[in-house]
């Protein structure tokens, strides 16, 4: 059994202009010492899948309408608590995209940092100041005695990322879930903050969730991936199976629209046209098909199920399906 | 820290002696004179009277001698009150305006404070409703209308109660002083309550409030460790203005309640022209003004750690 499981999770928003389907029937798991990633354009859902199963998106207006999420096989869609304990900042510690103002002004960062360890581990304000400054240590945090007294202010931006990851290691959890935990940084900052995500990961062996729309960070980070598009998931697998052998037209329009760093008309950027779908009304069949150069007339009728390519590698996409005349195997060309 | 400290003690300063010197000017245009009263004194009578306490001398050198004074901590002389000092009326007075206006600031704010998280808290629903409601009445309405509205209705209770559960007017106990403290402290109350919902469910959807709930931090700590902290910044900033308003309407209630309080006789003054008082309090009032807003601009830099006075 899976450390993390995740099975066919919906989630929708209540809003002025009618319900969104924000996520339709997510599926993932993860391991210990394993890191998955969560890809996909801004509005895909993939904050809020992640976000949903820790009970952090406002409810009302969002619900969870159905689906499993399971750690180490003990439900937490209906209570965050295991044994009596809050999985929240215990269990499972998140790491968010905007360091800035994910923190509170008003507390000092060693006390933040000290907040979940005195909430779950009981430790004494001092106690866990102490561990606090340790932490902040651990995250390469120079005179970080010092440090812990100041304020958010005080800090740049990837040194605050840095205090999130002290607080969301604080208390050894089995899941770091980082929603863009580099989006907001710069390039070097970012290949810090990264670097040290995966040194702690080794350290402790923690499973982490990593949700982002950069593929490079894909690459250098994850075990596996899924790739999210319009609240649901187009295709996951390890990540050499779903960069070398892409199997959802979707997942090879990204890696097109992907820059590079070589010239020449061939490796220019090729964007996906249009736009993803409304998700006030889902279409009726893959909500790829609109924009997709391969559509044929089932996509627009039937929603795909995921196609399973080879052992933990699958794609939602009629193509697969054993009737469909275009070879699948062009795709993996492109 | 204390540098900044002392830069604003000496704006303050420079505030302080410009309303007393536009106050001076103001005073003197306003016809008649302190001997003016409903007993006529004879020409004779007042030019000895006007000769004793310098009236007949020109206006500059008045100002001159009365700036002189203030700057020694004299306001000189009430020339309607048998002849007291003001120093005196002011330290018999100001106390009684003190405790009344202290007492309305907590009114104030712990109110604005406590029924604004609650809004916030109820949002939509019917406590807010009725709470906002209230908020809309107690800033519209001026306070001489509560503090009238508040005495009739006591006086009801008490007469359908055969005692006094409260007394209608006068000073003495604490007894005396709630419902003109609450009368006083409502506009203000309103005020805040209305800014605390605002600034409540502003820092309800802030990332911070998601990172403290993500670290499993039980929801009544994030309440007051991370939410009613940083909301309660605004309401902070304007209670120095507030002070300001209280004191004011403590002008009017004081009056209605019949309050010996620094208000009632600064009325009093400006009705009989009593040069002295009018110039005492009013340059008191200012000054306690400008040193109540000083104070919570210190008071505002303790509780935010990002403001950094210099």
């Amino acid at each position: 059994m899976a450390l993390l499981d995740v099975k066919n999770l919906h989630v929708e928003f209540t809003t002025y202009g009618g319900i969104v389907h924000a996520v339709r029937g997510v599926d993932f798991s993860v391991d210990e010492g394993e890191t998955l990633a969560i890809v996909g354009e801004s509005g895909c859902g993939k904050s809020v899948t992640v976000q949903s199963i820790m009970g952090l998106i406002p409810m009302p207006p969002g619900r969870i309408t159905q689906g499993t999420a399971h750690l180490r096989g003990h439900d937490i869609i209906q209570s965050k608590i295991i044994d009596g304990k809050d999985i929240r900042g215990n269990f499972v510690g998140m790491i968010f995209q905007d360091p800035m103002t994910s923190l509170n002004p008003t507390m000092t960062i060693g006390a933040q940092i000290a907040e979940p360890l005195e909430v779950h581990r009981g430790h004494s304000h001092r106690d866990a100041m102490k561990r606090a400054t340790e932490l902040l240590d651990m995250v390469q945090i120079p005179e970080a005695a010092k440090r812990a007294r100041q304020y958010p202010f005080e800090f740049s931006g990837g040194m605050l990322q840095r205090a999130m990851i002290a607080m969301a290691i604080a208390c050894e959890p089995l899941v770091l879930m980082a929603d863009e935990p580099s989006t907001a940084l710069d390039v070097t900052i970012q290949a810090q903050i990264l670097d040290l995500v995966k040194s702690i990961q080794k350290e402790t062996g923690m499973a982490i969730i990593l949700i982002t729309h950069d593929l490079g960070v894909v690459a250098r980070l994850a075990d596996t991936v899924s790739v999210m598009y319009a609240g649901e998931v187009m295709e996951a697998g390890s990540v050499d199976d779903v960069f070398y052998r892409s199997a959802h037209p979707y997942t090879l329009g990204l890696k097109e629209a992907m820059p590079t760093n070589q010239t020449g008309r061939s490796r220019q950027l090729k964007p996906i046209d249009g736009s993803p779908p409304d998700l006030f009304s889902p279409p009726k069949g893959c909500s790829y098909a609109a924009r997709c150069p391969h559509t044929m007339e089932v996509c627009l009728e039937n929603n795909p199920n995921a196609f399973a390519m080879q052992e933990g590698h699958q794609a939602k996409c009629w193509l697969h399906h054993e009737e469909c005349e275009v070879a699948a195997e062009d795709l993996y060309q492109a | 820290m204390a540098w900044y400290t002392v830069k604003r003690l000496i704006q303050g300063i420079i505030t302080v002696w410009f309303i007393a010197t536009a106050t001076f000017w103001a005073m003197h245009q306003v016809p008649g004179d302190p001997f003016i009263g409903e007993k006529a004194v004879s020409p004779e009578v007042e030019a000895n009277l006007k000769a004793r306490w310098g009236l007949d001398k020109p206006p500059l050198e008045q100002y001159w001698i009365f700036m002189r004074n203030m700057g020694q901590g004299d306001f000189g002389i009430s020339f309607a009150q048998e002849s007291r000092s003001v120093n005196d009326i002011i330290l018999e007075r100001f106390p009684v305006s003190a405790i009344l206006g202290i007492l309305a600031i907590v009114f104030a704010g712990l109110g604005g404070v406590l029924y604004g998280a609650l809004t916030a808290l109820y949002r939509n629903q019917w406590p807010d409703v009725l709470i906002i409601l209230l908020v809309i009445i107690g800033i519209s309405v001026p306070s001489f209308v509560f503090a009238s509205v508040g005495q009739l209705v006591l006086v009801i209770i008490n007469q359908i109660l055969g005692f006094n559960v409260l007394p209608v007017a006068g000073w003495g106990d604490i007894s005396h002083m709630l419902i003109p403290a609450l009368v006083l402290g409502l506009g203000t109350m309103a005020f805040l309550t209305r800014l605390m919902r605002s600034s409540m469910l502003e820092i309800v959807s802030a990332d911070f409030i998601r990172t403290a709930r993500s670290k499993g931090v039980p929801s009544a700590q994030v309440f007051s460790r991370h939410q009613l902290r940083n909301a309660v910044l605004p309401v902070i900033t304007v209670l120095g203005p507030s002070v300001a308003s209280i004191t004011t309407g403590g002008f009017v209630v004081e009056n209605i309640f019949g309050i010996p309080g620094l208000g009632q006789s600064f009325v009093l003054a400006v009705q009989q022209s009593d040069y002295g008082v009018i110039m005492g309090t009013t340059v008191f009032y200012g000054a306690f003004l400008v040193l109540m807003v000083i104070i919570v601009d210190l008071l505002y830099a303790w509780i935010d750690p990002r403001v950094r006075l210099e």
